[in-house]
């Protein structure tokens, strides 16, 4: 029921003309548009059909106990055999010779024909059905010879047993048809699990919903019914299905799957929520902004399922190499068959040749690289990495140097106040009050930024009572405070001096110097007189230094390409221990990663995707950092769902090793097919063990691949996004005699990428008594 | 064929063993009878398929044994090194059941848990356990009784130490008939307490199933032991490789 639900989910993302197999989900080639359910191999269709997906339970059962019972028929043929295999072996004295031992083994002939033969019919039928039924002329052209090749060893046997002389080869049939059966299960059970990781996403969106009409009444309706505008009551603990607008309620909620924040974000009427989010612990009334199956949750899986239809270069390699390889093994085939016919006996060239065929099935060949590339683009996306297609796998895992771009990917992009300096210390709660008053009425991104910093202590203190806030364009915001003359004013520098704002000697020092380092400040002033400035400086992201590490790890070069100043340029390769190319024209970060490209192999360049697309796309692979939120990020090949750096490595390992597995699979898949053909063609090799051989391949395929799951080894065998969505401060280099007193007043050092600091950022009012921090800043200052 | 007695008594014994496992599948079985007699007939219908398959193990091993005696018999006495390994089988498995092995194991573990760790290992045979697991499964639900049947016959396939190292017994007697006839008295001994499992009687008390459980546990390391000493006793025969087991004298 929840592959028919998820199928209504996802099903308007694809491409018309691609079709999936309705039991797997993975693509089938050609298919067109066929009525009826879909299958892409023959195991599909058995599984399918065993599990019942189709509806009749009596149905699956019956097929299952096709399979039980050709298994136990053929079981006790095998028995029968060997017991006639036995006289071969024991002297004559041993057994008895005589009238006895004869008719014996002529009933056991003869119990070995009968309990063949319904073998071939409930399973060698149905196999001959889906050679006839399917659409991939070579394949089926395998599979109907490998059933006409056993009819055929069943037709001499029978005239064997009837003629009273000459071998059987009853048990070879039956387990031949019994090997083939179980190993095609096999491959689609593999298969299936492939697709668990994208499974338990499609998982969590629930089935139904509870929608209000007009009257405000709630009922209950399939979630493939929502549409836009409709409302929806979503209850604490349970899961936002669609993209939509709070209309009424607040809650927190947890967008961790398409965000990659830990956090959950408390969302009021008319905020935006992710269809896939998790309300947390409020009631929610939302307005749909878009149906089910372009919700967000929805989009990222069509857009991995789109990601499979696509063929990368290895899949196309193998796919050449197949058409020519079965052409080549029906050659094969036949020349044994007409070599062994002419040199011994019919029955002889009828086994080599039906083991040839046996051995050099391409299951093996044709699973290699979709089973790895398939589960590394599931276990990429359950980590929040989304490959646009398969090839952006391959081209990853070439990769040899990574270019980061700094505003907005190696940086936060929102500045943070780092200093806060005061006139005098005796002005620190007046100055607190004042400018917390005044910067929570402003949307401006520094007014933000101080209401942050002054976060833990706006709680303590007392609302000063204060007439209306104004806010004047481009400069500030001002207000009137305790009914004095002239308004108290939070904004730039320039105003302040503008307004003939005096700026003591203390506060001329610090803008200077803040001015010195390029710095962007914000002065509070009251009475004629500027008595505080905040300093902003931007925040790296805590997890840049560890991507960085990481991609060196990996053997990349690493580099970092801005437009900005070279004196932030500088800062930021001191503290980052990384090359940084500065004041960089779009075109000539271009150029930046052609010269890259020339000297050490294909360039990643790591972006936002939204400000450097054309450095992402003049790049070999583009990744783009925060798509959760939009993902229609074209430029870039990869997309990271969150907003983790060390995602970005992560990928390039994930890639590494998914061709790891590729080349590992296609080259057991060659080597195995080949000295298989050669003992098989020579006559060594029987065709039970053949098909046995067939089946032990595909699950070695299948199992390496799998191993694709597994989140990773070595370098990111403990990867977690906790501590990544807290920036931390790191520019401490406003300062460069007092550095003492700067680790006092920020409590924290360079290398902090270990976690977020407890709120350190406050540390103002942290660490020691305010008091005496202010006063060292002041002192130093003078 | 007086070891044939012991083989029912090690699978009489050993079947403690089954039931942690199939035991479960057992109580499958009867769920959807309704008197006790159509229980007790359905448990017998499992066990029957459950024989099956212990006789079609033990009749290929056997022939598997006497191909190799035919084919190297000159350069190894095949019967010994067979028997020697089943004894070692059986006194293995007979030591993880007691609980011996797994206290090593998780000492190596602790040990080496530097080295080990982050690798994982996928076993390949573990999609073909899993397979005949689903298999069973599917057939234990249904009601007819050639569905119960084939419940019996992948029950027997499932993975399962003890059934191996007896089958490996079955394989040092170098004999289709003997091997089919050894797994046979193995499968006829754990037939008492499956059923009785599957009807619903529970004869002990928790405490008195696992000191059952140790006992069984024992008695297969006994046999194992047994094994090994026949296996030896054959190599200790300088002359010729004897025909029969010296043993028994059969």
């Amino acid at each position: 029921m929840t592959r028919s639900h998820s199928r209504a989910v996802a099903a308007d993302v694809q491409r018309p003309s691609d079709a999936e197999c309705d039991y797997c989900h993975l693509p089938v080639g050609g298919a067109g548009d066929r009525r009826g359910p879909v299958y892409c191999c023959f195991g599909c269709r058995l599984a399918s059909e065993i599990t019942g997906r189709d509806g009749a339970e009596g149905e699956a059962t019956w097929t299952l106990a096709k399979l039980g019972l050709a298994i136990f028929l053929s079981l006790n043929v095998m028995m029968f055999t060997m017991a006639l295999w036995t006289q071969d072996l024991y002297d004559a004295r041993e057994v008895g010779s005589g009238p006895l031992a004869a008719s014996l083994a002529d009933l056991f002939r003869y119990l070995c024909l009968l309990l063949s033969l319904p073998v071939i019919w409930l399973l060698g039928l149905p196999l001959l059905e889906n050679a006839l039924a399917t659409r991939r002329r070579d394949v089926a052209a395998a599979d109907l010879l490998i059933v006409l090749g056993v009819a055929a060893a069943y037709l001499y046997s029978v005239i064997s047993v009837v003629r009273g002389a000459g071998h059987i080869y009853f048990e070879v049939g039956c387990a031949v048809l019994v090997m083939v059966t179980i190993g095609r299960w096999l491959e689609a059970t593999g298969k299936l699990r492939t697709t668990a990781a994208l499974d338990a996403l499609e998982k969590l969106l629930p089935q139904r919903v509870r929608r209000l009409n007009a009257q405000g009444e709630s009922s209950e309706v399939a979630i493939a019914e929502i549409e836009r505008g409709d409302s929806l009551r979503v209850l604490p603990g349970e899961r936002i299905a669609t993209d939509g607008c709070v209309t009424w309620g607040c809650a927190s909620v947890s967008e961790q799957l398409l965000t990659g924040e830990s956090r959950p974000v408390g969302k009021r009427p008319g905020d935006q929520v992710l269809g896939g989010g998790l309300n947390l612990d409020g009631e929610l009334i939302i307005r749909v902004t878009a149906p089910v199956h372009e919700g967000s949750l929805s989009r990222l899986i069509g857009l991995v399922r789109a990601a499979r239809m696509t063929k990368g270069r290895y899949q196309r390699l193998a796919d050449r190499v197949s058409v020519w390889f079965l052409r080549g093994v029906l050659i094969v085939a036949c020349a044994t068959f007409l070599f062994h016919y002419w040199q011994t006996e019919a029955d002889a060239a009828l086994m080599s040749a039906l083991a040839v065929l046996l051995i050099a099935c391409p299951c093996a060949l044709g699973l290699a690289t979709p089973m790895a590339v398939w589960t590394a683009l599931g276990n990429a996306a359950r980590h929040g990495v989304l490959f646009r297609d398969g090839e952006a796998l391959e081209r990853l895992a070439e990769v040899r140097a990574v270019r980061f771009d700094k505003t907005g990917t190696l940086t936060t992009g929102s500045p943070c106040v780092t200093h806060f300096v005061l006139h005098q210390q005796t002005d620190f709660v007046e100055a607190t009050q004042r400018a917390a008053r005044l910067a929570s009425a402003s949307g401006h991104v520094f007014s933000r930024a101080i209401t942050r910093y002054l976060d833990a202590d706006i709680a303590s203190v007392a609302q000063p009572s204060v007439e209306q806030v104004t806010a004047v364009a481009g400069l500030g915001v001002q207000s009137i405070f305790h009914a004095e003359p002239e308004p108290t004013q939070l904004g730039s520098v320039r105003w302040a001096v503008d307004s003939g704002l005096v700026l003591p000697p203390t506060i001329r020092r610090a803008i200077v110097r803040a001015q010195r380092h390029g710095k962007s400040m914000s002065a509070i002033s009251w009475n004629g007189k500027v008595r505080g400035v905040f300093v902003f400086s931007e925040t790296v992201r805590s997890e840049a230094p560890a991507a960085i590490a990481a991609c060196r790890a990996l053997g990349c070069d690493v580099e970092v390409l801005t437009g900005d100043e070279l004196a932030r340029g500088r800062h930021l390769a001191e503290h980052l221990g990384v090359r940084v190319t500065a004041r960089l024209t779009p075109e000539a970060k271009v150029s930046a990663l052609a010269a890259a490209r020339r000297e050490f192999g294909p360039v990643a360049m790591v972006g936002d995707g939204v400000n450097d697309a054309p450095a992402l796309a003049a790049s070999d692979v583009g990744i783009a950092l925060g798509c959760g939120a939009d993902l229609s990020r074209e430029s870039a090949l990869v997309c990271l769902l969150a907003d983790d750096l060390t995602k970005a490595p992560w990928a390039i390992d994930l890639a590494r090793r998914s061709v790891r597995v590729i080349r590992q699979n296609l080259f057991w898949a060659f080597s195995y097919n080949t000295v298989g053909i050669a003992l098989a063609a020579a006559g060594w090799l029987n065709p039970a063990w053949a098909a046995a051989a067939m089946v032990v391949s595909s699950l070695l395929v299948v199992s390496n691949s799998l191993r694709l799951q597994s989140k990773s080894t070595g370098l990111f065998a403990d990867s977690s996004s906790q501590n990544h969505s807290t920036p931390v401060l790191v520019d401490d280099a406003m300062n460069e005699t007092d550095h003492g007193a700067l680790a006092q007043l920020n409590d924290y050092s360079t290398d902090d990428a270990k976690g977020p600091p407890a709120r350190g950022h406050h540390s103002v009012a942290a660490s020691s008594s305010e008091a005496d921090v202010v006063r060292a800043v002041i002192e130093n200052a003078s | 064929m007086m070891e044939l007695s012991l083989v029912f008594l090690g699978g009489l014994l050993g079947s403690a063993h089954c039931v942690g496992m199939c035991g479960g599948f057992a109580v499958l079985i009867g769920a959807p009878a309704k008197r006790l007699t159509s229980n007790l007939a359905r448990q017998l219908i499992y066990s029957s398929g459950r024989i099956f398959t212990y006789c079609v193990l033990g009749g290929v091993v056997g022939y598997g044994g006497l191909w190799l005696a035919q084919r190297i018999g000159g350069f190894v006495h095949v019967q010994a090194v067979i028997a020697i390994l089943a004894g070692v089988l059986l006194v293995t498995q007979g030591l993880i059941s007691t609980g011996a092995v797994r206290y090593a194991r998780a000492f190596v573990r602790r040990r080496f848990a530097s080295a080990i760790a982050g690798h994982r290992v996928e076993i390949p045979a573990a999609g073909m356990g899993c397979l005949m697991g689903g298999m069973v499964g599917a057939f234990l639900r249904d009601r007819r009784w050639s569905h119960v049947f084939l419940a019996g016959v992948f029950t027997g396939l499932l993975p399962c130490g003890l059934v191996y190292a007896f089958v490996a017994l079955a394989a040092s007697t170098s004999d289709m008939f003997r091997g089919m006839a050894t797994m046979a008295a193995f499968g006829l001994g754990t037939i008492p307490l499956m059923v009785l499992t599957g009807s619903g009687a529970t004869l002990f008390s928790l405490v008195g199933r696992r000191r059952l459980l140790t006992l069984a546990a024992w008695c297969v390391v006994l046999t194992g032991m047994l094994s090994i000493a026949r296996g030896a006793s054959f190599l200790t025969w300088t002359a010729e490789a004897p025909t029969s087991c010296p043993l028994c004298h059969d």
